[in-house]
């Protein structure tokens, strides 16, 4: 019953409204009996003309009193139970995307942004349907239940009420099985809508591609699969509906078969009164709404609670990332990193990424790394930034192991500029100080500067506050990657990376870049990942990675002494540079 | 400068224009697509009307047995009574499925098509519409917001329908009973009505807010959790949080809003009807006391007053689900009305083949107004030349290339491939003949393997391999646990830029295009491959007109031509000596370059 804790952590804040909300639901439901009883008194009256015109009138104010109760009460229990469920939805969506935040990159992996966003639409509001509307037909269904059986036993007959009620019994009972059906159906819906939206958000994501190479029809095609699908899972849904539904409406029609057979019985055989015998009817007729209000609940809650499910999985998965009991006081970082045999592989199937790597940077140097495409740059690069972990003892930062230093301060002290130039739909000015503790203009001005996209950002009509599409789709690559790079000179960490990240710009730019970033890394640690030589020949440091494997390590002097990969590649770019000036 | 900006805020600002001019027209559309299915929706709405006489005539039988067989101790009588009851539960369990079943699989049927539309018509938009729409705002679009009609097709037209005719139908009987009775019971419809058409408004109001917050949050969502790595890098989980918390209450604000103005709009409904019937008793009271009318006229009275308040709540209800559908359906008519800006014309010139000569005479283009990419450009590529244009970031050498594939349309002058104004080509043929390779390299979800044939069944494995063989890309495509069939993730998130970048090259070339068109192709190869694919490419442009943008002289300086952009215009053309020769800016660069 675990999968039922989560929601009950939220119910149990909201405890005294749902409890509020309870109470206004009985008091509607018992001051509702005095319209019929008030109307009856007047009617009755002015039969048997005992009342006069102030009596009536007496009665009117009664039911006016009575009716303004009841206005109030039930919207009292609207605010209290459907305000509730709303305050919950909008908790756990809030838990929801805190606990996204915390997941690793290969959560983000292995699920599909389209997928997890349909939780936070679909998924949620099954929920709540079963935490709001779902409390007034239970409600609705056991109490009216029991007070016309109460009725029907005390004021007619135990025996008719027994016979009668036997077919509600495979309410009971079909209901459990129903409940079982209708989440698996229902889970099924969901998963057919989250592929549904996941099929979407790829294709719009991907438009370019689609867009080039004249996919439109064939995605279209695809799409359509997918929302057949769709459609089936919900008629899959409808079919169980639409047989259990009647079916309620058919067992309470029973009843009334066998009332009118048994009741008429003994009705003839004297055992009851005619009138007893209408009266049961009547209660039979308001045994109607409660069962299709049982049926409404635990069709509310068996989606609720499939689509709980589907949400507690997110919720279930346990960060690979976070700070252990370990974790020591570690503020500030000065930027001394020690590698020592460092060993890494993905999955325990997958070949080594990177194998035995020693490698000592010290505080204020720099370290360039050099490597062909899947050598292990990138993954050394994302286990100094932590986003997978390392056995202890293989980085320490300034003395500590990297699983001793709070994530926060790790990431905090180490300016990043990846390969992929994300950027967020916001201002350029918030997009640069994306990393900074502030954004003021002048810091974000100089840090542009720095990264030579200054003058780009001027040229645009609303300057700092222009506000870049999704992903930066409005800028060029090349304004994206300078950017992303200004957003880590902003950031002024004590370590900065850069992920082959000047592979867009021109060569002019890139040298100013470099020259910046020697004049501005004074004192800090930089290591940067490149393909071209002229890139990294400055640095204090080079290290070369060959399939997971430093295959060299040293100074731009000492590689060229070596004579191996560095040297022939140092030569064969060389002899680009000559052949172009031929 | 780009691609023009402050359009995002003015598009947000137009959509709500657009939902304010549209009124009764969405309704009106909406049933447009329900036209199809007529027949069905009457014939459930028959059925419907079949049910309730069903419900009717339970009473009516359970009299007859107390009138007729239980008074006279007529057991027999009972059972031939209680027969036709179960007959009747049968029909009513007939009918019920089959209008469930029937209504339900309409609705499902014209969500289906309405989904299609949709997506379909997003796709034939212009690139323009994608740079300054969130990829979440479609998203929901064609998700969430198609799935809140459901409910209006499936339940709420045939339910509306049949409270209407209630409504009529029980008027009509108080009518025929008691003129003057009749009239004190419907005093109060002008407030009903009043307070219906309020509420209606309102709602719609309040439900547009709130469709449009959850755009926000999935577009929100779309966005960050695309982006969470850098989130994460960065550590500013916290200040994002705090972005999501306050988007979060912004539509925990409309859906309250919403909750309250139905918690007061059915209890005042329920007032009206409590007053309604106080007014029976009063008036009828004092008429019963008068003598003018009967006890049993005031006693039906008070039953019938009780049975027409019952569809005007059902009304006021389903009114209220109608506005929820109507909000969304604004959104998505605001997106089918979105003309896309590139049409193919109606008789298109059908090009026998590609050969791939392109003209540029005096083009001026401009993502918007006057802020000119492109001043005057001219030029002319031959089949199978090979051009490179070099330039500062900005200068337009990218708009070219999105130009050629005709992504944007010109403002003045004209394009042409092989002798035919783009504008008259049929755009699948146009783009079909283009191989891009593009600067950002998406992968979509799947394998290797459909990564290079994407959904073009055609191209066989053979030739999937074949491809990558060429470009080199089958080197570590091999080295994979499962080679060709090795899933990937969504944007590829598994793979290196390089080799996100090879996968781009062997789909190009799977595709074979007689134009090539590359933007920054081979920046993000080691030096090792990037002469592999060098190679590669230079097989590959062999016969085929090649348009490259690159930075990099060494990529280039082979081209037949390089064409040097500067600020829009074109300020040197020619061969790599002939350029050199002329000490300008390509000299310049390349110096640069060499230092």
């Amino acid at each position: 019953m675990k999968k039922n804790n989560i929601i009950l952590k939220y119910l149990y804040r909201y405890k005294w409204k749902y409890f509020l909300g309870i109470i206004t639901l009985f008091v509607v439901d018992f001051v509702n009996l005095y319209i019929p009883q008030f109307t009856g008194e007047i009617t009755d009256g002015l039969e048997s003309k005992t009342m006069n015109i102030h009596g009536v009138l007496l009665g009117i104010g009664k039911i006016l009193i009575v009716g303004a109760i009841l206005m109030i009460g039930r919207f009292l229990w609207r605010y209290f139970i459907f305000g509730s469920s709303r305050a919950i939805e909008c908790e756990i969506r809030n838990d929801l995307f805190a606990h996204l935040e915390k997941l690793s990159m290969s959560y983000f992996n292995k699920n599909k942004t389209g997928d997890l966003m349909s939780h936070f639409t679909n998924d949620l509001n099954a929920v709540r349907m079963s935490i709001g509307p779902a409390v007034i037909t239970t409600f609705d269904a056991v109490i009216m239940t029991l007070m016309v059986l109460i009725k029907m036993i005390l004021y007619v007959d135990l025996r008719l009420t027994v016979l009668a009620v036997i077919p509600l019994l495979f309410i009971a009972v079909g209901g459990v099985y129903y409940g079982k059906a209708a989440e698996k159906k229902f889970t099924a819906k969901q998963q057919a809508f989250s592929d549904l939206t996941d099929q979407v958000q790829e294709s719009i994501s991907g438009i370019h591609v689609i867009k080039a190479f004249v996919q439109e029809r064939k995605e279209l095609k695809a799409f359509g699969k997918a929302n057949k699908e769709n459609k089936d899972k919900n008629m899959g849904v409808v079919k169980l509906q639409a047989v259990v539904m009647p079916s309620l409406d058919f067992i309470i029609g029973f009843s009334s078969v066998i009332t009118l057979l048994y009741g008429g019985y003994l009705t003839i055989k004297g055992d009851i009164t005619l009138g007893r015998f209408i009266a049961f009817n009547q209660y039979i007729y308001m045994l109607v709404w409660p069962m299709i209000a049982a049926g409404d609940s635990i069709t509310f809650f068996s989606q609720g609670f499939a689509s709980l499910k589907r949400i507690q999985n997110i919720f279930d998965e346990k960060p690979e990332i976070f700070d252990e009991d370990t974790v020591k006081r570690v503020e500030h970082l000065e930027g001394d990193i020690q590698i020592k045999d460092l060993c890494f592989q993905y999955n325990n199937d997958a070949p080594k990424a990177l194998n035995n790597i020693s490698v000592h940077i010290e505080k204020g140097s720099s370290l360039a790394i050099l490597g062909r495409t899947g050598s292990g740059k990138t993954t050394l690069v994302n286990l100094l930034l932590r986003m997978y972990n390392v056995e202890p003892g293989q980085i320490t930062l300034d003395g500590y192991d990297i699983r001793e230093i709070p994530l926060k301060t790790l990431r905090e002290n180490i300016a990043y500029v990846p390969q992929d130039n994300f950027l967020f739909s916001d201002t350029l000015r918030n997009n640069i100080a994306f990393g900074a503790a502030d954004n003021d203009l002048e810091m974000v001005e100089q840090a542009a500067k720095e990264a030579c996209i200054h003058e780009n950002i001027m040229n645009f009509p609303l300057k700092y506050e222009t506000v870049v599409g999704e992903r930066g789709a409005t800028l060029s690559g090349g304004q994206k990657q300078r950017s992303s790079i200004a957003r880590a000179f902003m950031k002024d960490a004590p370590i900065l990376i850069l992920d082959d990240s000047l592979s867009a710009v021109d060569t002019n730019t890139e040298e100013r870049i470099l020259e910046n970033l020697k004049k501005n890394r004074e004192g800090k640690t930089t290591i940067i990942i490149a393909h071209r030589i002229s890139t990294i020949q400055n640095a204090d440091r080079i290290l070369v990675l060959d399939a997971g494997e430093a295959a060299e390590y040293g100074t731009h002097e000492e590689l060229l002494k070596l004579q191996g990969i560095y040297a022939r590649m140092y030569e064969k770019q060389q002899l680009e540079k000559q052949l172009e000036a031929v | 400068m780009k691609k023009g900006i402050g359009v995002i805020v003015m598009a947000n600002n137009r959509e709500i224009d657009y939902e304010r001019s549209q009124g009764g027209r969405v309704l009106k559309r909406l049933l447009a697509y329900a036209k199809p299915y007529w027949h069905w929706m009457a014939f459930a709405f028959l059925l419907v009307l079949g049910i309730t006489g069903l419900e009717l005539l339970r009473p009516i039988l359970i009299g007859e047995a107390i009138d007729k067989y239980i008074g006279n101790g007529n057991f027999q009588g009972v059972q031939k009574i209680a027969l036709i009851y179960l007959i009747v539960l049968v029909l009513s369990f007939v009918f019920n499925f089959l209008q469930t079943w029937i209504l339900q699989n309409t609705g499902q049927t014209i969500i289906y098509n309405i989904r299609q539309e949709v997506f379909e018509h997003v796709h034939k938009l212009s690139l323009r519409f994608f740079d300054i729409t969130p990829v979440g705002k479609i998203v929901t679009r064609i998700t969430n917001d198609v799935e809140a009609l459901n409910e209006m097709f499936a339940n709420i037209l045939v339910k509306l329908l049949k409270n209407i005719v209630k409504i009529i139908g029980i008027a009509v009987v108080m009518l025929s009973i008691d003129l003057r009775m009749s009239i004190y019971s419907f005093i109060l419809l002008p407030f009903i009505i009043g307070l219906t058409v309020l509420f209606k408004s309102i709602s719609r109001a309040t439900y547009r807010v709130a469709r449009t917050k959850i755009t926000a949050i999935n577009t929100y969502l779309s966005e960050h959790i695309t982006g969470m790595k850098l989130i994460q890098i960065f550590a500013r989980e916290q200040e994002k949080y705090k972005e999501f918390e306050y988007k979060s209450k912004d539509l925990f604000r409309a859906n309250y809003r919403e909750m309250m103005v139905f918690a007061i709009f059915r209890p005042s409904i329920y007032m009206l009807s409590i007053i309604s019937l106080v007014i029976i008793i009063g008036v009828g009271g004092d008429s019963v006391l008068n003598g003018t009318i009967s006890m049993g006229t005031l006693y039906i009275f008070i039953q019938y007053i009780g049975s027409f308040f019952e569809p005007i709540q059902d009304l006021a209800e389903q009114l209220g689900t109608m506005q929820s559908a109507m909000a969304s359906a604004e959104k998505i008519f605001y997106i089918l009305d979105e003309e896309p800006l590139i049409t193919n014309p109606e008789k298109p010139v059908i090009l026998h083949e590609v050969k791939g000569r392109i003209e540029f005479e005096h083009v001026w283009f401009a993502y918007e107004g006057e802020n000119w990419i492109l001043k005057d450009v001219s030029f002319v590529i031959e089949p199978g030349q090979k051009i490179a244009f070099v330039g500062a970031t900005g200068a337009g050498k990218s708009s070219i290339l999105n130009l050629i594939g005709r992504y944007y349309d010109i403002q003045k002058g004209k394009i042409t491939v092989d002798g035919v104004d783009i504008k008259e080509m049929d755009t699948d043929q146009l783009r079909g003949a283009i191989g891009q390779v593009q600067q950002d390299v998406f992968i979509f979800t799947g394998d290797i393997k459909s990564n290079i044939r994407l959904k073009e069944e055609g191209i066989t494995e053979e030739e999937i391999k074949a491809a990558a063989v060429y470009v080199n890309a089958s080197r570590f495509i091999d080295n994979l646990e499962h080679t060709y069939d090795e899933p990937v993730t969504e944007r590829g998130a598994t793979l290196s830029a390089g080799e996100r970048q090879l996968i781009s090259f062997a789909r190009t070339l799977a595709y074979n295009p007689s134009i090539l068109v590359m933007d920054e192709a081979t920046a993000n190869i080691d030096t090792e491959t990037e002469q592999l694919i060098q190679e590669a490419l230079n097989k590959l442009m062999e016969g085929r007109t090649t348009i490259m943008v690159a930075h990099r002289l060494s990529t280039i300086q082979h081209a037949d031509k390089i064409i040097v952009m500067h600020k829009g215009r074109i300020r040197e053309s020619g061969t790599h000596q002939q350029l050199l020769n002329q000490n300008g800016i390509y000299k310049k660069l390349y110096e640069l370059q060499l230092q």
